[in-house]
Parts: C-alpha cells; sequence; structure tokens
C-alpha cells in the first residue's frame, strides 16, 4: 500500500472532482461484469419504485397484491399453461404472466412489489450497519490504545459466528418479525464495516497532513467529518455494496424460516416459503420459481456490483500475474 | 510432527468455549422476554400452576444462584430436558439421534465442495481473464448469490419430481432409521445392508450437492486468490526464471502455500455449513439438528436451543483444531 | 499458558476492568431500578454481565486457538491487518474482567438490598 494515493487527497478540491479524477471510476465502467450487476440493479430498483409509486397514485389496487379475503382459492397457472415451455411461448400476452397464487393474487404484481420491500428493509439494514460500523471504526481508529483493541477484539468475536446462526440468536432475543430481522442482520453486519472503517481510518490518520491539521487545533470531530469520512468512502461503498446483496438473502432467509415477514406480506422470502408450502411439488412451480428469481438477479447484481468495486480499489489482484 | 501434547492442550481450550458459550446462553435466554414457566405450563394453567413450575425451575432464587447452579450442571452435561419438543425427554438423548444426520449432511457438502471447488479455483486463477476464469467466476457468484431455499425447491422440482431420479425427501424410503452410529451411511454399512447403503446415499445426494454448491463457490474464489496472490511472490518468479515450466513451478511452489488461507477459511466457514444445513434440513424435510433447532427457536425451547449451541460450538472447535493440524503438514516451518 | 513476562500486567488488566464493571454494573442496577423492579434491574444486569463475561471468554480461547492460524494467513495473504494474538487475548481480559464485574456488582445488590 503506498501512501501516495492517501497524500494526494487535498480538501480544496471537491470530492466529486477526485472521484472522477481517479482511476477507481474508469476501473469499475471498463469492468463488464461490474456493469451488468449495475444493470440489475437498477432494472430491480426501477421495478420496485415504478410499483410502489403506482400504487402510492392509485394505478394500481393494493388490494390485487396484499388481499386474503379470496373465499375459494383457485390457482392460475402464468397465461393458463401449467409447462415451463409452454409458458416460454405465450409470455406477453395474458393477464397474469407470473400466473397467480393459492389466494388468486397476481404474482406478478406480488413480485413487482417485493422488489420495493427489498430494497427498503435491506437499505435499512445496511444503512444502520453503516452508521453503527462507521462510528464504531471511526472511534477505534481515533483513540487507538485499549478502546480500539476492546472494540476492535469484539467484533472479531462477532464476525466469527455464522452469520445465520448469530442472526438466529438475536431473533430468539427480541422475537420475530421483518423488523426484528432487521435489527438482528444489523446486528450481524456492524461488525464488518467497523473492521473496514477503521482500517481505512487509520490509513487517513498516518497522513502527515491530518497530523498538520490536528497541530493546528482542530476538534476531534472536525478532523474526523472533514478527513477521515471522505477519505474512508470508497471502502465503505464497497462494503455496503457486498452486505446490500447478503442484507436480501438473510432477510429472505429468516423468513423462510418463519422469523421474518408474516401471513400477507409479498416479500420474496415469505412468497417462496408460502409457494414451496402450497405445492412447488405438485407441479405448481410459478409461485416460487418468480419471487426467487428476482431475489436471486438482485443479490447477483449487488454481488457483481461489489466485486467488480473491490477490484478497482484494490488493483494489485488485476495485474497479479504479468 | 505433531505431539499428543500439543493436541491435549488445544482439547484443554474446549473447557473456556463451553464456558463462554454455556454463559452467553444463560444471557441470552435472561434476556429475551417471556416466562419460561409459561412456556411449559398448558393452556389451562392458573397462576398457582404456573408459581409451583417457576419453584421447580428455580426461577425465584436470586440471579447469581440460577447461574451457578446452570453452569454446574452444564459441567455435569446434565442439559435438562426438553420443554416443549418430546416434552419431558432429556435434551442429550435427542441430540445424540439428531447430531449424526447433520454432521453427515455438512461433511459431505463439505467434501463436494472441497472436490469441485479447489479445481475450479486453481484453472481460474491459472486462465486468469480468459473466458474460462470469467465463467467460472460467475459461477461462483451465482452459486453466493441464489439461496438455498429457492435453488433447493427447484431442483427437487427437477430432478425428484419431473425426472423421478431422486426422492424428494426424508432420508430412507422406507422402514425406520437403524440407531447404530447415527451416521446413516456408517450403520448401513455395519449392518451389512447394501440396499439400505444405496438407499440412504440416494436420499443424501442432492441435499449435499445443495450444501456443496454454496461451499463450492467460496472455496473456489479463495482457491483463486489465494492462487494469485502466490504466483506474485518472489521465489515463483525466481523458480520461474530457473527456467522450469509453468505449470509445473505452479503446482510445485504455488499450490501448497495458496492452499494454506484455503484451509483456515474452510474451517472458519464450517460455521456457516451449519447454517447452511439449517436451511437445508428444511428445504428437504431432514429432520436433523437444523429443523430441531427453528422448532426450538420457534416454540420457545430453550433447553434444546441451549444444548444445540453448545453442541455447535463443540464442533467448530472440532474443526478448527483439525485445520489446525493440517497446517502442520502443509507447512512444517510453522512450529508448534 | 501463562505468558512468560509474568501475571502481574493480566492481572492488574483484569482488576481495572472489573473495577470499572462493578461501578456501571451499580449505576445499571440504580437506574434501571427507577424504571421497574429491583428484582427485574439486577437480573438485567447480571445478564448483560454475563454476555460480555460470555463473548470474553469465547473471544480468549477463540484468539488462543485460532490465532496461529490467522497470523499466518495474514502473513500469506499481505492483507495489511495488525491483527495479533496477544492484543486480542489482552482485549478480551478486560471484556472479561468487566463482565464479571457487572455480574459482581448485580449479586451484590441483590444479597444487599
Amino acid at each position: 500500500m503506498s501512501t501516495e494515493t492517501a497524500s494526494t487527497t487535498h480538501e480544496d478540491r471537491g470530492f466529486l472532482d477526485r472521484l472522477l479524477a481517479s482511476p477507481f471510476l474508469s476501473d469499475l465502467l471498463s469492468n463488464r461484469l461490474a456493469i451488468l450487476g449495475l444493470s440489475l440493479i437498477l432494472l430491480i430498483t426501477l421495478m420496485g419504485v415504478l410499483t410502489r409509486l403506482a400504487v402510492f397514485v392509485g394505478v394500481l389496487d393494493f388490494g390485487t397484491i396484499l388481499d386474503t379475503q379470496f373465499a375459494q382459492p383457485r390457482k392460475h397457472p402464468p397465461c393458463g399453461n401449467p409447462t415451463i415451455t409452454g409458458w416460454l411461448g405465450s409470455v406477453g400476452s395474458c393477464q397474469h404472466p407470473f400466473g397467480t397464487d393459492a389466494q388468486r393474487r397476481d404474482v406478478f404484481l406480488r413480485t413487482m412489489y417485493g422488489a420495493w420491500l427489498a430494497l427498503k428493509y435491506g437499505t435499512v439494514t445496511v444503512a444502520a450497519s453503516t452508521v453503527l460500523g462507521v462510528g464504531l471504526g471511526t472511534l477505534a481508529a481515533y483513540y487507538g490504545g485499549w478502546l480500539d483493541n476492546v472494540v476492535m477484539r469484539t467484533m472479531d468475536v462477532l464476525l466469527s459466528f455464522p452469520s445465520l446462526l448469530l442472526a438466529l440468536a438475536v431473533v430468539a432475543i427480541f422475537g420475530t418479525g421483518l423488523w426484528k430481522a432487521v435489527i438482528a442482520l444489523t446486528l450481524v453486519y456492524t461488525p464488518r464495516f467497523a473492521r473496514v472503517v477503521r482500517g481505512a481510518a487509520l490509513k487517513v490518520l498516518e497522513d502527515e497532513y491530518v497530523d498538520a491539521t490536528v497541530a493546528l487545533g482542530a476538534r476531534d470531530w472536525r478532523v474526523i467529518v472533514r478527513h477521515v469520512l471522505p477519505n474512508s468512502l470508497a471502502p465503505i461503498t464497497v462494503q455496503s455494496t457486498l452486505n446490500f446483496g447478503l442484507a436480501v438473502i438473510d432477510l429472505a432467509a429468516l423468513s423462510f424460516l418463519g422469523f421474518g415477514a408474516t401471513a400477507g406480506t409479498p416479500s420474496w422470502g415469505w412468497m417462496l416459503t408460502k409457494g414451496v408450502e402450497n405445492g412447488l411439488i405438485n407441479g405448481l412451480w410459478w409461485m416460487s420459481f418468480f419471487p426467487g428469481l428476482f431475489l436471486a438477479l438482485t443479490v447477483l447484481g449487488f454481488n457483481l456490483l461489489g466485486d467488480g468495486m473491490r477490484d478497482a480499489l484494490d488493483p494489485r489482484m488485476q495485474d497479479a500475474v504479468d | 510432527m505433531i505431539s499428543t501434547r500439543y493436541v491435549i492442550k488445544r482439547l484443554v481450550l474446549l473447557i473456556p468455549v463451553l464456558f463462554g458459550v454455556a454463559t452467553l446462553v444463560f444471557s441470552i435466554l435472561h434476556l429475551s422476554p417471556g416466562n419460561p414457566a409459561t412456556v411449559i405450563a398448558t393452556q389451562q394453567a392458573d397462576a398457582a400452576e404456573i408459581q409451583r413450575i417457576e419453584e421447580r425451575l428455580g426461577l425465584d432464587d436470586p440471579i447469581w444462584v440460577q447461574y451457578v447452579r446452570f453452569m454446574v450442571e452444564v459441567v455435569q452435561f446434565d442439559l435438562g430436558e426438553s420443554w416443549v419438543h418430546n416434552k419431558g425427554e432429556p435434551v442429550t438423548d435427542i441430540l445424540r439421534w439428531k447430531f449424526p444426520i447433520t454432521l453427515q449432511l455438512a461433511v459431505l457438502g463439505q467434501i463436494a465442495g472441497i472436490v469441485f471447488g479447489i479445481p475450479i479455483g486453481i484453472i481460474s486463477a491459472v486462465k486468469q481473464d480468459t473466458i474460462t476464469d470469467h465463467i467460472s467466476r460467475i459461477g461462483a457468484l451465482t452459486g453466493i448469490s441464489v439461496p438455498i431455499f429457492w435453488s433447493g425447491p427447484l431442483i427437487i422440482l427437477l430432478f425428484a419430481v419431473h425426472l423421478d431420479w431422486f426422492p424428494t425427501n426424508g432420508l430412507l424410503s422406507n422402514g425406520p432409521l437403524p440407531k447404530i452410529t447415527g451416521v446413516l451411511l456408517i450403520d448401513s454399512i455395519i449392518k451389512g445392508d447394501i440396499v439400505m447403503f444405496v438407499d440412504a446415499a440416494w436420499h443424501l445426494f442432492l441435499p449435499s450437492m445443495v450444501i456443496g454448491i454454496y461451499s463450492m463457490a467460496l472455496i473456489s474464489r479463495m482457491m483463486r486468490s489465494s492462487m494469485l496472490e502466490v504466483v506474485r511472490q518472489d521465489y515463483i518468479r525466481t523458480a520461474r526464471a530457473k527456467g522450469q515450466g509453468e505449470k509445473i513451478t505452479l503446482l510445485k511452489h504455488g499450490l501448497r502455500n495458496a492452499l494454506i488461507p484455503v484451509v483456515t477459511v474452510i474451517g472458519i466457514q464450517f460455521g456457516s455449513l451449519l447454517g447452511g444445513a439449517v436451511l437445508t434440513e428444511t428445504v428437504f424435510n431432514i429432520r436433523g439438528i437444523g429443523m430441531l433447532l427453528v422448532d426450538a427457536i420457534t416454540d420457545g425451547d430453550y433447553p434444546v436451543v441451549q444444548g444445540i449451541v453448545l453442541l455447535f460450538a463443540v464442533v467448530f472447535t472440532m474443526v478448527n483444531l483439525f485445520v489446525d493440524l493440517t497446517y502442520t503438514y502443509l507447512d512444517p516451518r510453522i512450529e508448534q | 499458558m501463562a505468558p512468560d513476562t509474568g501475571l502481574a500486567a493480566p492481572v492488574r488488566r483484569l482488576a481495572t476492568a472489573a473495577a470499572a464493571g462493578v461501578a456501571v454494573g451499580l449505576v445499571a442496577v440504580g437506574g434501571l431500578t427507577l424504571d421497574g423492579t429491583l428484582r427485574g434491574a439486577t437480573e438485567t444486569t447480571f445478564a448483560f454481565g454475563a454476555l460480555a463475561l460470555g463473548v470474553g471468554l469465547l473471544g480468549w480461547s477463540g484468539s488462543v486457538m485460532a490465532g496461529r492460524g490467522i497470523e499466518n494467513m495474514q502473513r500469506y495473504m499481505d492483507t495489511g491487518s495488525d491483527w495479533t494474538e496477544s492484543d486480542s487475548r489482552r482485549a478480551m481480559t478486560r471484556i472479561i474482567g468487566f463482565g464479571v464485574g457487572v455480574m459482581f456488582a448485580a449479586s451484590l445488590a441483590t444479597a444487599l438490598l
């Protein structure tokens, strides 16, 4: 790790200028996999936001998404054709492109709305653990000493637990429900952010420029806000991106095990569970196939982009073999 | 070589590990809302009945008395009795037969992950930035991104329902499990029952593959970056400069060193494999520790939860001891 | 398993942390009692102390157990992290001391009040 990159960061240049001038962005944009990931994320975001907007302005009846009141369940295959090949032939020209579920709700609309929920709960989880992690990480890096050691080593212990099992332990304490699952996962992810932020912050603090600022009498929080945070932004973003995928998949997993979303919620995890229960094996594949497909695509999108960002940040991995 | 004294020293460390886990379980138990007595009591129980149960469990004692008593019981391997699941059955008895089922699944999955993951990682590193590399990297990322609880049901649908090559769920086609060691594949060999062995392997194939895909994805990614890192290091360049063939150089010097971090990762991620087993068991309706854990948390059956957590800690410790011994084999320079 | 440097430093670390734990524990019991019953307050405080003790014990044994592996992995991977086994053990000693202190304070409160 050379210190040259860190010492070129002066505050008279705006953050955006620095970002555009850095090789990070061009490296990232030349990475086809990362672009693919970004496109997937944009697509899913568009899906979720548009559906939510449609419900909000009343174009779409929320009842058709949420309603559980239909008395007689009549499962409808996509476009009236129960086989996968048959579906491929007739998609686009029918009323229920993804079929209907056991309550005769349209799986397509529910899946679209599920995108909104995945993004909403994923964002809250990642944002909360980012804030907590940034707080703990900068605190540890800035003050050092025994505080640093105690905070970071505790984070290490938490990191060594398998994430799903740790989340289950937290759920056992706090109880079940989507928001409780968000709390559980926030606690599970915080250590990763704390670790990344501390590393980045230490690198900034080693920089002589910060020493000079401190000598001039700048306050602790000023140094942190003006120098440490802007320069740790890139690793934090990478971590957030990778964790977004994890958050989406883990929230769905908790729902699948019965500790997250509850009846009626059109979240992907819950739809998947219900779809499997209601007869995937009897050939009613569409109820769980579509929510799961979009779940997987979302996670893949975030993983592809996150991976690309990490490579762009750490270019030595690319020229490893010369 | 590995001294017995070293292994014993490591095993002694199990004591603080278990002590720590038991203490954590105790605190979780007392931080979680709800009165255990109401979990045990029947629906119609009145206040007096609940108080009797509280007294029987010692919930009215000062908390430090409860803590000491709890610790003494754990030390004696007395994990208590289940409150809900098979009410009254000792937890140790329940775990005795559930655990081998999960262990078998996790180990088979891990083996599948290693057998496929390491070669894929190596090929990906050797052919860096070629189409082969891209395909295997996308494959690995997809393996991590696709949730087990989606791929599992789809694999069941395709291979078990449509093609009818494998059974959809469970461990045996018919008859009760032979309870000798609890590990089905070993039990059937002991019994000399080839039909049962084949039947068990047939049932275990899909669930182990589902776990294995995830493990394979992780291992191949780690193997790739570790291999690239090692190749970058000086002694490989030196060896190459001396004129040895590219492939031989890689295999002779690179592989052994590249395996060291991979082995660590295999050890550390064995825990997530257990997490994966929880999901896989639910998908394939295999009544092992994973399904038991989910049921126990749902029902507030804390003695069972506690027993499972302690068991996981022991397994995790043992796996990492094994990993440590593997190092010594891979790199004799690491002194003990 | 005792380091050659003698026991003085770890014991001092443990004692300082325990003293801090007792102080925090007493304050916590006091604060929680204002908001509920004394019994509930001591139980919750004790449980939080146990949480710290549990994490500390696991971390301590974990770093002794896996420390060599992790240090090696970092040497090979050149990750630039500064994790060391002795640092980790030191931090965990503090957490163990703190947890025991909190638990002790909570027990003391039950016994005295």
